[in-house]
């Protein structure tokens, strides 16, 4: 989860990295009560980067102009997303703009020092001059010095920046960050550093041990990530099909499947949880129980592919469940006296199609359970896409 | 790594959800499970397995230890891992999701200088069909034979061996690296492993987005590796920078604004076609490649 520049910065302060005074603006009117002195800067926080380039960092010199500003960067959307607040900052008089960053990189799968001389909105420049040194072993202050080196520094700017680049790694391992960067690092013609802006990704997994974290989150404002993981993820607002599926790879070799197939996944849901730690069979079911009633709530969803791969829980009980839903979901069998030509139709619109294959054991009994509610048990992944597909199609004409 | 039948195989977190169902699998299926350890259980037994305290203790009572598989909560894992680590065991299997990357990194460190293979996390862990199960792939999908098949995807690596199973051709061995970000074990080191394993004739590698593990698998194959692979990617449609379910598998510059065509399907599908390694557009097309590759016929030239 990326937290928002000024709750990046609140760390920033935390940990002693230098940064500019500054105040949480909410409302336009907010800055009547500004206590930090003109000339400021005004952010808009939204989780994107190159806000500053559309419009979203704006100067003021008085309280007039910066109520102005504050209400143009309240209605500037950047990539779709409005801000919930702007940032008022002191403006800082810098001679030069440095980038840096602390990451984990996969391959060496150790963290990497990352410094440019470069930095500042044209991260491009930055990338070219980009020096990297990697943490192999126990961190030591040496490191952030050897990058600083690298990145052409000399004089006491090596020890300005080194430092800033030592707290920064020991915020991103006091708090398992998956990122923490400095873009730019302002130095004052006199070769004082100050974090300009600054960017931190939490690690989702390792928020439980960090519950300093996730209330310095809430405590300003913002989401904690929701871990439980049972909901459909929107993919598609154009689609029809909602997947749902067990694994992260089979889950997407699906929506590969159904993309290639011609047809459109709306949403899809992973019930995943077998390497979870705690999972059991009915965690499991209540996922997919829930998932199945999710899913077909979404008007949108017109045929819903059920692939389970099952492990811990049998074919038949992950079939009773899908029975039970399908039943519960099915128009009711009245006389046809009792209905109404407009009911009929509302419900056969509403009523999305389900296509269900699932592997393991006791599939056998899971089939006879399915056939009972007339729902077919498919045996082939792809015979499972096209039918799929077909029926989105068909259900999509009618 | 060293794997036969006969290894001698330690289950930390014998009592913890997973372990506890897992563990009478895989005895079912041949494993020698000699011991198992949860804090606080010594002296008493589970399944007939000895449950020891302390790894150190098991080690005393049963003698050597081959492997370990660990199933213990995700915060509680690298604290597993150094202990068996210290103990002596070199071959270790994590199967748990959700261990922070750094202590992924403090273990790898530790391992690196101790020669400790490390699979996974967020791994089935590792089957050689018919001989020994070490994790938690269901048994029923595999059958033994000449196909060496390594992924970062469980359920998916179990679709595939389906497949393969139901064309006639059977694994020799069935591993799952992981859906990580931060994995112990790579692709290299098990292409590296199956090339010199004599069961195995043709490997199959099942990649996904994210990170460039395919790719650097791609180059070391084109330098290193004699026998045939066939590649296979998932993930062409998914949504970027969603999380799917694989903290790997997120496509999202880590950084801001760099390298947002890193890990895409598309980049680790041409650099398996740079290295002239045939990829299969569906699973349902592997067993056809992997004929080709073996040279067998396949049921559709025959058709």
């Amino acid at each position: 989860m990326d937290l928002l520049e000024y709750q990046a910065k609140e760390l920033f302060r935390e940990m002693g990295i230098p940064v500019l005074p500054s105040q949480r603006i909410d409302r336009p009117k907010d800055l009547k009560g500004l206590t930090i002195p003109y000339p400021v800067v005004l952010k808009s926080q939204v989780y994107i980067g190159g806000r500053g380039r559309v419009g979203g960092v704006k100067f003021a010199e008085n309280t007039i102009d910066a109520i102005a500003a504050a209400q143009t960067i309240f209605n500037l959307p950047i990539m779709g997303e409005y801000p919930k607040m702007l940032l008022a900052e002191a403006k800082y008089d810098a001679d030069r703009e440095f980038y840096l960053a602390i990451a984990l990189n996969r391959s060496v799968r150790r963290p990497v020092l990352l410094g440019s001389q470069q930095g500042g909105i044209d991260v491009q420049d930055a990338i070219d001059q980009m020096q990297h040194i990697i943490v192999d072993q126990e961190f030591s202050p040496y490191y952030a010095r050897r990058l600083a080196v690298k990145m052409g520094l000399r004089g006491a700017l090596i020890e300005a920046v080194s430092s800033v680049i030592e707290k920064m790694y020991h915020l991103f391992v006091q708090y398992d960050l998956d990122l923490v960067e400095i873009n730019p690092l302002g130095v004052s013609a006199s070769g004082k550093v100050m974090a300009l802006d600054g960017k931190v990704s939490v690690n989702d997994d390792a928020l439980g041990r960090h519950p300093n974290l996730v209330s310095l989150i809430s405590k300003l404002g913002g989401n904690p990530p929701d871990l439980t993981g049972a909901t459909p993820v929107a993919i598609d607002s154009e689609g029809t099909i909602g997947i749902v599926c067990n694994g992260a790879g089979l889950t997407m070799a699906i929506l590969d499947l159904v993309g290639q197939a011609g047809g459109k996944p709306a949403s899809f849901l992973n019930i995943g949880g077998e390497t979870q730690w705690d999972a059991s069979a009915d965690l499991l079911k209540q996922r997919l129980e829930r998932g199945l009633e999710v899913m077909g709530q979404n008007k949108q969803v017109r045929v819903i592919l059920v692939n389970v791969i099952s492990n811990l829980v049998p074919c038949d009980e992950i079939a009773d469940i899908i029975t039970a839903y399908w039943q519960r979901r099915a128009p009711k069998v009245r006389p046809l006296s009792e209905l109404r030509p407009d009911t009929l139709i509302a419900q056969s619109n509403r009523m999305p199609a389900l296509v269900v294959r699932l592997l393991g054991s006791q599939s056998d009994r899971a089939r006879e359970l399915l056939a009972a509610v007339s729902l077919p048990l498919i045996d082939s992944l792809d015979e499972t896409v096209t039918q799929a597909v077909a029926l989105s199609k068909a259900n999509r004409t009618s | 790594m060293n794997l036969t039948p006969h290894s001698k195989v330690l289950v930390q977190g014998i009592a913890a959800p997973l372990g506890f169902v897992y563990t009478p699998l895989m005895q079912a299926y041949g494993t020698q499970i000699v011991a198992g350890v949860s804090p606080g259980s010594g002296g008493k037994s589970l399944h007939g397995i000895p449950v020891f305290d302390l790894v150190e203790e098991a080690v005393a009572s049963v003698g050597d230890i081959d492997v370990s598989i660990i199933f213990v909560q995700p915060y509680a894992a690298l604290d597993a891992a150094l202990e068996a680590i210290a103990a002596g065991i070199h071959q270790i299997v994590l199967i748990v999701e959700g261990i922070p990357p750094l202590d992924m990194v403090k273990l790898l460190q530790t391992a690196e200088l101790t020669e400790t293979l490390v699979v996974g996390p967020n791994s089935p862990g590792i089957i050689i069909p018919g001989q020994i199960l070490l994790g938690i792939h269901p048994s029923e999908f595999y059958t033994p034979g000449p196909v060496g098949l390594i992924s970062r995807s469980g359920t998916l690596t179990y679709e595939i061996a389906w497949e393969l199973t139901q064309a006639g051709l059977g694994q020799s061995m069935g591993v799952c690296i992981g859906g990580d970000a931060i994995l112990g074990s790579s692709f290299p080191q098990w292409l590296e492993i199956l090339d010199e394993d004599d069961a195995t004739e043709v490997i199959v590698l099942v990649g996904e987005i994210g990170g460039d593990s395919e790719e650097a698998a791609a180059h070391y194959i084109a330098e290193a590796i004699d026998k045939p692979v066939i590649a296979y990617v998932a993930g062409h449609t998914a949504p970027k920078g969603r999380r799917i379910g694989h903290a790997g598998a997120i496509i999202a510059s880590q950084i801001s604004e760099l390298g947002t065509e890193i890990g895409t399907a598309a980049s680790k599908v041409a650099a398996f076609e740079r290295a002239k390694i045939p990829v299969a557009h569906h699973p349902s097309q592997i067993p056809t490649l992997v004929k080709k590759a073996l040279r067998l016929p396949s049921k559709r030239s025959s058709a």
